[in-house]
């Protein structure tokens, strides 16, 4: 190794931990395992030859995440149907908690619904909701770490968050009240 | 929001409270309210136990080990 090359054993030491978030990250933009893997390796790989421009002591996690959603934009992001977000603005904040919390205010419900259900309802988020979601409420960012890897103002990651657990909350509602683990919210107007 | 927050302003505060991104002040009036207040409290066990689920069903997934050899055999041609 000349004095050049990357440091192969710090990076190693930095970066393997990471590869199970960096896999969770990549399947869920990429909704395919087979390309979620490619896109990890494509990214440790960026990562390795950029790895004297990454700081020390500065957010690891944040930087692999950027580089690996910077290559699938570029490189994976193929035109996919979207689905058609809701209408966002007409949802009373709080409604899944309201239709379900006489029944099952703990929102037990949702333990019920099998993993594959869920992992498929987050992938059916629009994208700029799922990447935040993901990043927030399974790689556990701060607000901050988001806004940095998404290239977005701190109050924009708030709203979509907000609205990508809204949406999905919603989603996960209704299946579970066409699979029984909850009866459908009575939909009678809300007393005065 | 000079005394303490009514259940509007707790509502609204309740994703930062979870995300712990309040400041130790705020963080506090909201703990205060949460503790007094039945229907408040009831949203953000709620919403803990959606996030708990969520956090249980992703994390499941894991870096498969052929995709770990692949890797680590690139980073030592690389």
């Amino acid at each position: 190794m000349t004095d050049l090359a990357p440091d192969r054993g710090a990076f190693e030491a930095e970066v393997l931990p990471q590869l199970d978030s960096l896999y969770r990250l990549a399947l869920r933009l990429t909704t395919d395992p087979s390309r979620a893997e490619d896109l990890v390796q494509d990214t440790v790989l960026k990562a390795f030859r950029s790895w004297q421009r990454f700081q020390p002591g500065t957010n690891i996690r944040s930087w692999l995440f950027t580089i690996l959603r910077n290559t699938f934009i570029n490189d994976y992001r193929r035109r996919q149907r979207e689905p058609i977000p809701m209408d966002l603005d007409a949802v009373e904040p709080h409604a899944i908690f309201r239709a379900a919390e006489e029944e099952d205010p703990e929102g037990a419900f949702f333990s019920q619904i099998v993993d594959e259900r869920v992992l498929a309802a987050i992938d059916a988020l629009p994208e700029d909701f799922r990447e935040v979601l993901v990043l927030s409420d399974i790689e556990n960012l701060s607000y901050a770490e988001i806004a940095e890897v998404l290239g977005v103002p701190v109050g924009t990651v708030k709203s979509r968050l907000f609205r990508a657990r809204r949406q999905l909350q919603g989603v996960l509602y209704d299946h579970a009240v066409e699979m029984g683990y909850i009866r459908a919210r009575d939909r009678a107007p809300v007393k005065p | 929001m000079a005394g303490g927050p009514n259940c509007r302003e707790a509502l609204e505060l309740l994703q930062d409270y979870l995300k712990q991104e309040l400041t130790p002040e705020l963080e506090d009036k909201i703990t205060k309210h949460l503790q007094k207040c039945r229907p408040c409290f009831a949203n953000l066990q709620f919403e803990r136990g959606f996030l708990e689920m969520l956090d249980r069903k992703a994390k499941g997934q894991c870096c498969p080990d052929r995709l770990r050899e692949r890797i680590l055999a690139q980073l030592r041609d690389a």
